[in-house]
């Protein structure tokens, strides 16, 4: 795994044991099913990602996001997908 | 289909305490509830008014995170008293879930204070900052938010009536929820209402001139129902639940029964939406009567509404002389608590059912030279023994919407 794969997960799971008290879930572990992360959680999740990579998603892009958020893999791969700049967006983010 | 309605348990979060005991206590040493007014990064410093009816007693909430996402303050106090009176209760989680039990809660506004950060997230100077608006936000603040939140909490799957009549809330919640269970419609319902601290409420009446001004160095000495030196009401925070179930059932399962809901009357003053209307008010009392099927001559006890104000108090003393005469005792409760607003009704309920259970009618606190426009009626002015059988709960609300309780005690 690359070190910025590994800074983003480790960021996602920043956000999930801060925002949504889920203390490390399994990188491929169904969210919904083991954890109720439900569709509020998911969107309230894309607002916390648009304020880590200090970027703001169109509406297309979120709706096809929430087929993604259901493991943690799942959250990385999309962010690694439509944030082709993510490794230095997290690197900033990390250091701020 | 008529049935009779009971109320099998009840739970509050007042001013003046929480638990039954705390709260007869008060009602029976003349407690306040009224504190100096918190200072806030908004309004707190512009207004007159600097008194507010207080929630005093730390609350342990312990609502999981899944709970607590789409919740507001106002919520936290609604589910918390409903948790309560599903644990009273001993109903079942089956019958709870089984869509014969609904809910009929409200507020005044939702949540405030999640409004005003949303106000402040759409308002704010740099537009377009992400995330400054939650996804939740408007779960948490909308109108109907403490009865959602307690089907959600609670899964209860039954009707949902979410009144939001400012001060007639959650007697119209009660009063409705009693038609539910009474016509068949449901079994069993949870009625209440809840409002959180809020100063916006505060600055909505300063500006009508209707608040409590003069005892801001006093905070204990106001609001002070028909007393000659009243100047106007105190707002303040709370909720309230009571469970409706119908009477068959709740004898069958041994429940406890608290009192009955015998009748129920609301109508509208049909004009001004701010002043009380003696007309209006005099017949929501006999709709009342007729609904409960009594004369005047059974009732013992009146809880009025009596907020503190100048007109508002006179008003409701001549529809209840009307009405009345000077036969039954009469208190203004929110001379302990303040005006809890949407919880006032439903707090004001269970205080009459706590009174009826221990025998005793509290005084109108404060009131120590009754205003000659108030007379002609039984004021309370000292702690009086007394059984009660027949008890109304008297609201109104800006809007002109005026409701009338009529309960029963359980032994009779």
């Amino acid at each position: 795994m690359s070190s910025s794969r590994q800074d983003i997960e480790a960021e996602i799971y920043r956000i999930f044991r801060e925002q949504f008290e889920i203390e490390d879930p399994g990188p491929d572990e169904d969210l919904r099913e083991v954890h109720g992360f439900d569709s509020i959680d998911a969107i309230e999740l894309l607002m916390e990602i648009e304020k880590l990579f200090q970027v703001e998603m169109d509406q297309e892009t979120k709706k096809e996001a929430l087929s993604y958020i259901r493991t943690i893999n799942g959250i990385c791969d999309y962010i690694e997908q439509v944030l082709p700049d993510a490794d230095a967006r997290v690197s900033e983010a990390v250091n701020r | 289909m008529d049935r009779r309605v009971v109320i099998t348990a009840a739970s509050a979060i007042t001013p003046v305490g929480n638990s039954k005991q705390k709260i007869v206590h008060s009602l029976q040493n003349g407690v306040s509830g009224v504190l100096p007014l918190r200072r806030d990064d908004l309004l707190a410093d512009y207004l007159h008014c600097r008194v507010f009816g207080t929630v005093q007693e730390p609350i342990e909430y312990g609502f999981e995170r899944k709970y607590r996402k789409t919740m507001g303050p106002v919520s936290y106090y609604a589910c918390h008293v409903v948790g309560q009176l599903l644990e009273q209760s001993g109903l079942s989680r089956e019958f709870v879930s089984s869509g014969r039990m609904g809910v009929a809660f409200g507020s005044t506004h939702g949540s405030p204070s999640v409004q005003r950060h949303i106000y402040k997230a759409l308002y704010h100077q740099e537009k377009g900052v992400p995330g400054s608006l939650g996804a939740v936000d408007y779960l948490k603040s909308m109108v109907h938010t403490t009865a959602v939140n307690i089907t959600k909490m609670f899964e209860i799957t039954g009707r949902v009536i979410c009144s939001s009549t400012a001060c007639t809330t959650s007697s119209q919640s009660i009063g409705y929820g009693y038609e539910m269970v009474k016509y068949g419609m449901q079994d069993a319902m949870v009625c209440g209402g809840a409002d959180e601290y809020d100063t916006t409420t505060v600055a909505v009446f300063d500006n009508l001139l209707a608040c409590s001004t003069a005892y801001n160095d006093r905070p204990g000495q106001t609001p002070r129902p028909f007393d000659a030196d009243r100047d106007g009401l105190v707002v303040a925070e709370g909720a309230g639940a009571v469970l409706l179930e119908e009477y068959e059932a709740a004898r069958k399962r041994g429940a406890p029964i608290l009192g009955e809901v015998i009748g129920f009357s609301c109508n509208n003053n049909g004009g001004d939406l701010i002043f009380p209307n003696l007309d209006g008010i005099t017949r929501t009392i006999q709709l009342g009567l007729e609904s409960a099927g009594i004369g005047p001559e059974a009732m013992d006890f009146i809880s009025a509404h009596a907020t503190g104000t100048k007109m508002g108090d006179v008003i409701e003393a001549r529809a209840i002389e009307q009405v009345y005469g000077n036969s039954p005792m009469v208190t203004g409760l929110k001379g302990y608590t303040g005006h809890t607003m949407a919880s006032c009704g439903v707090i004001e309920t269970i205080m009459t059912l706590y009174m009826m259970e221990k025998g005793f009618v509290a005084p109108t606190l404060h009131l120590e030279n009754i205003d000659s426009r108030c007379t002609g009626i039984g004021h309370v002015t000292q702690l009086t023994e007394k059984e009660v059988n027949v008890a109304s709960v008297q609201n109104f609300a800006f809007g002109g919407v005026n409701t009338s309780l009529v309960l029963k005690a359980p032994a009779l």
